[in-house]
């Protein structure tokens, strides 16, 4: 495998799904549908990840999902407002720690976690994949500018 | 220092070097002690130390782009085809044509800027060639920096600031408990300190046992990282480290030079050492008077040997060592000790005790004699080195950074860190400096220099006090003392000295100056990161940006985002271009990309109830299908932002608003959603990006929007479910340019698809230019200029508008008697009536008056029929149509006769918003 690989994917529906009031009986509903919880902060399960206190972003077929939400929250398309771009290689997290301020090199930002911090001034949300690999979700009218960044980054990480 | 020998240049000369040397070194090495001029007087400078307290010896190096000033020659370690050249100085070094100005340096003293540069304002023009000229010593580059900076985040346990032998015992213990550990050193080689007074450590030779130590650091997955600095320490252990990965000037073999850490650290050590003190005497600033732990290290560690005659001064014992050193290298060597003599010393070298240097004698290549003090006798040396110690300060500059407080240490004379506001401890000699005599300034004081880079003399210090100066900070700025790039490491404490000498009170009473990051200088360069030239900023790209710069139009930078200002067509100018597409508007049919329009999803069954605490306008009663116009205040009963909002189905609501709002809209309506209407059951998601959306406006658009969606159009204020190009969108009837329009919502994945369509359909596209015309002709507000967060809706003529049964945020603010003020400034239109356009930005004046009543927020013209027309905020404006005034802008000499009107200049009844 390359150090390296920073590999822009192509979009994939994808939606915000916000719990209102006492959550409980919705995510109760959910996780039967699912076939299991909705993930807890910071973390991500399947094709969920969490992004706030009560919400989370959702890929794939919705149709469970959705009938099992009712009346205890929404689910809102945002998929046309991201690119994902997936870092893999054995160096991803080095390359994570340009420009940013959150520790990517950490051992508890292990498979499935999830955080939400700016790199090189861009919010990003990033999903810990496998030890190899990491997939960010990027403002899609900042990916450009981001890939350029970690693209040249890649050149000058510290051995 | 194995290996081949290193070629290099100074000031055109090819010289060179032995592998390992500093600038500084190398030119000491080849017999060179004249380095530079001095900032204020051109007095011949050479080498006073070995390290980054270098106030003298700053040279330019490298060339085009990758030139780097003022860069200090005992900082910079030697590499193959390196250019270093002087500054400050014409024609050249040896022949200065600005050492005259020490013929009259007794008209020059201290305060001398502030004394001579005033008078009529129209003088600081003759002046300000001359000052920007003397200023900064070597210029800067004038071409762009070929190379990359790399910023990067780093945390760990403990952060050891400087390894020397103290930083790395300090790692080597937090990672035997179990830490993670950064160690960063200044220097290229660890524990320098060993190189100059090679010891044993641990059984080990000491540069074998600091190798250990880092890799032992290294090997528990900490980083040790040299040719690094800390700039500076502020809250909670967030510290700054500046890395250089090549020498300045040098090529990068990656393209990157230098890399700036941000570190969040559990712990900071600070095993930052203490910096040689000066001594005070006339001449002390000549070539070849140097600081004697520096001249031990040129012995040492650099193989260099400065003179063959050497007088080492001092007040400690340190500089027994450097006189033991230049013995065994083969000079000769008399001490002048202040101290008395100890009894049963025997150095086995000539020490005079009691004894102190008053002048050093000598040219600008170097002293030839000392006359010093012996006893209260005069006693001259020949000599052709003088190596001074007065002490040694500890580098307390990090701790101070970080809140910290200093002791007053007797025995050094000198402060050391006290209590830490944060987690932050010194060890080593920045804690326990070695102890040492004061001693005050002997000789001529007016060329006894203090601060050796300004060219602060004791005389000037003396002379600040008698004119009052007793603030340590006041005698700091009217001196300049210490405000060199060198930040005054090596005279603050002289200068301390003097000031308690003169206030006849100790040192510690005299006061401090604030120590303030950088410690070292740090380049721009590293600073801004990738962040350069057309990257200096992000940049927005809106989904259709590559459909736009097909087009080769002229972008504005809205905010972050990239936006078409208009096309123009063969050689049109923005005017033009932009007047022909609002024609086309008006006339026709043009498109629009307002995808950065600010949008968010609004759902759940208490969906109305959010919008009317956000909106000051109704929502409950829009059907499903309808929307409206809305605006948005603060709890202070300001608006703030304006856009609208459209029923989607009974419980989803799309609500816009302004471009350049949008993150300020985001976190107010997250602020609302879960801070003040918490139990709602509602969600709230941005989707800015989600929807692109295109803007389709004229009498053909109507027409244009049922052929592409085969089928009948929405009446004005209305949403439906279409598909365009086979591409679900949702079609609002809206218009923002006093012309039928809509706007086309859509999955920003399917951008290109659908503008091809509009387009296709007989469109012409128009920019921000056309739109400011269309809308300022209209009398529409942008966010911003118009709505500037200062006025009600009241001022903004949106009043009738607002949801009478209240509740929304800022409600209750209104009842305040200020915004009952008559003369509060509303929203009024403007039109010239001597033909010329109304310069915007202008203030208001009456015909007869002088005081600013208003001013023009935008301005514009009857994109028909001609004629310059305005808008913008007025006094009372609402009640002064037809009133006549200036539109003044004096700082442009433009003048404008304007007369007071409604805003709304084009179908003001809004009829041709209808089929």
């Amino acid at each position: 495998m390359t150090e390296l690989c920073i590999e822009p994917l192509s979009r994939a529906p994808l939606y915000v799904l916000e719990l209102w009031g006492d959550p409980k009986p919705a995510a109760k509903r959910i996780a039967k549908a699912l076939g299991h919880d909705l993930p807890k902060a910071g973390r991500a399960h399947g094709l969920v990840l969490r992004t706030g206190p009560a919400t989370w972003l959702v890929e794939g077929d919705l149709t469970e999902l959705r009938a099992a939400l009712g009346e205890g929250g929404a689910l809102t398309p945002t998929g046309g407002g991201y690119a994902q771009v997936r870092i893999s290689g054995p160096r991803w997290r080095s390359l994570l720690m340009e420009g940013g301020l959150f520790d990517a090199e950490s051992a508890a930002f292990a498979v499935d976690s999830v955080v939400t911090t700016p790199i090189d001034h861009v919010t990003v949300t990033l999903r810990v994949e496998s030890e190899s690999a990491c997939l960010a979700y990027v403002p899609a009218s900042l990916a450009d500018d981001l890939l350029r960044f970690w693209r040249i980054s890649a050149g000058g990480l510290p051995r | 220092m194995i290996g081949p020998a290193i070629n290099f240049t100074f000031d055109g000369r090819c010289l060179t070097a032995r592998p390992g040397q500093t600038l500084a070194a190398a030119l000491l090495d080849n017999g060179i002690k004249l380095i530079g001029r001095s900032f204020k007087y051109h007095r011949p400078r050479g080498i006073l130390s070995a390290g980054v307290e270098e106030p003298n010896a700053l040279v330019t190096v490298g060339s085009g782009g990758r030139t780097e000033p003022n860069t200090r020659a005992t900082d910079l370690f030697v590499y193959e085809g390196m250019v270093a050249t002087s500054q400050n100085r014409w024609p050249t070094l040896s022949s200065d044509v600005g050492a005259a100005l020490q013929l009259v340096s007794r008209a020059l003293p201290a305060g001398f800027y502030y004394k001579t540069f005033f008078g009529p304002p129209g003088l600081w023009l003759f002046y300000e060639k001359f000052i920007r000229r003397a200023a900064g010593l070597g210029p800067a580059p004038t071409r762009i920096d070929p190379d990359q900076y790399a910023q990067r985040a780093a945390f760990c346990d403990v952060l050891v600031v400087g390894g020397g032998p103290a930083g790395l015992l300090a790692a080597r213990d937090a990672v035997r408990s179990g830490k993670t550990v950064i160690l960063a050193e200044q220097d290229a080689v660890l524990a320098p300190s060993l190189l100059r007074d090679p010891q044993e450590i641990d059984g080990q030779p000491g540069s074998e046992w600091a190798a250990i130590v880092a890799d032992e650091v290294r090997a528990s997955g900490g980083k040790v990282l040299t040719r690094t600095s800390a700039s500076g320490l502020w809250d909670d252990q967030f510290i700054c480290l500046s890395e250089k990965l090549v020498e300045p000037g040098q090529v990068p073999e990656n393209g990157f030079t230098q890399r700036y850490w941000h570190v969040r650290a559990g712990e900071v050590v600070l095993a930052t050492g203490a910096i040689e003190r000066p001594l005070t005497f006339a001449n002390n600033d000549r070539p070849g008077v140097m600081l004697s732990q520096a001249v031990r290290t040129y012995v040492n560690r650099f193989g260099v040997v400065p003179g063959k005659r050497v007088v080492v001064a001092t007040t400690g014992d340190d500089a027994y060592l450097t006189a033991q050193a230049l013995k065994a290298a083969g000079a000769e060597v008399v001490v002048l000790d202040s101290r008395a003599a100890p009894a049963g010393q025997d150095s086995g070298l000539e020490v005079h005790n009691h004894a102190a240097p008053l002048t050093a004698i000598g040219g600008k290549y170097g002293v030839t004699r000392l006359v010093a003090e012996i006893g209260g006798d005069e006693r001259s040396f020949d000599c052709d080195l003088i190596a001074m110690s007065g002490g040694f300060t500890p580098v307390v500059h990090l701790h101070m950074q970080a809140g910290g407080k200093l002791d007053w240490d007797e025995a050094a004379q000198a402060f050391v860190p006290g209590t830490s506001r944060w987690n932050v401890r010194s060890v080593g000699l920045a804690a326990q400096p070695s102890p040492a005599e004061a001693v005050g300034a002997a000789g001529n004081t007016k060329q006894a220099f203090v601060d050796f880079q300004n060219d602060v003399t004791v005389a000037d210090l003396d002379l600040a006090w008698r004119e009052g100066y007793r603030s340590v900070e006041h005698l700091k700025r009217y001196t300049t003392l210490g405000m060199a790039t060198d930040q005054g490491k090596t005279s603050n404490m002289a200068a301390l000295d003097r000031i308690a000498r003169r206030e006849g009170m100790a040192v510690p009473e005299a006061g401090l100056t604030t120590f303030r990051p950088p410690y070292t200088p740090v380049s721009l360069g590293a600073l801004a990161g990738l962040a350069t030239g057309e990257h200096a900023q992000p940049t927005r790209r809106p989904a259709l940006y590559d459909l736009h710069a097909a087009k080769n139009p002229i972008w504005l930078n809205a905010g972050y985002w990239k936006r078409p200002r208009a096309y123009p067509l063969g050689s049109e100018s923005l005017a033009q271009a932009g007047l022909r597409e609002a024609r086309a508007v008006r006339s026709a049919a043009g498109m629009c990309d307002v995808s950065t329009l600010a949008k968010f999803e609004v759902q759940g069954p208490d969906a109305v109830q959010f919008l009317e605490r956000v909106c000051q306008t109704t929502a409950g009663k829009l059907a499903v299908g309808r929307g409206r116009y809305t605006f948005m205040a603060r709890e202070d009963g300001l608006v703030f932002d304006d856009g609208t909002v459209w029923r989607l189905g009974e419980a989803r609501y799309l609500l816009t608003s302004s471009t350049g709002g949008a993150s300020r809209m985001e976190t107010w309506l997250s602020y609302v959603r879960h801070k003040l209407c918490g139990d709602l059951r509602v969600s709230v998601v941005p989707v800015q990006e989600h929807y692109a959306a295109i803007a389709v406006a004229g009498p053909n658009s109507s027409a244009i929007i049922a052929t592409l969606t085969k089928a009948e159009a929405p009446r004005h204020m209305s949403v439906v479910e279409r598909t365009i190009a086979e591409t679900p969108v949702l079609v609002m009837a809206a218009s923002f340019s006093g012309e039928r329009a809509f706007e086309v919502h859509f999955d920003a994945s399917h951008a290109q698809t659908v503008w091809r369509a509009i387009e296709a359909a007989g469109c012409c596209p128009y920019g921000l230019e056309a739109m400011e015309l269309l809308r300022i002709e209209k009398g529409h507000m942008v966010v911003g200029p118009d709505i500037d967060g200062r006025l009600t809706a009241e001022d903004l003529g949106l009043g009738r508008m607002v949801n009478k049964a209240g509740g929304w945020i800022g409600q209750s603010a209104l009842h305040r008697p200020a915004f009952a003020d008559p003369l509060r400034k509303q929203f009024v239109g403007l039109e010239a009536l001597d033909g010329g356009s109304i310069p915007e930005g202008s203030m208001l004046v009456g015909l007869a008056g002088a005081e600013a009543e208003g001013h023009v927020t935008g301005s514009g013209l009857r994109v028909i029929e001609g004629g310059s027309i305005a808008i913008g905020h007025l006094k009372g404006g609402q009640a002064r149509h037809g009133e006549e005034m200036w539109a003044s802008s004096p700082t442009r000499r433009l003048k404008v006769r304007v007369r007071v009107t409604s805003p709304h200049f084009y179908d003001p009844a809004g009829e041709r918003y209808r089929d």
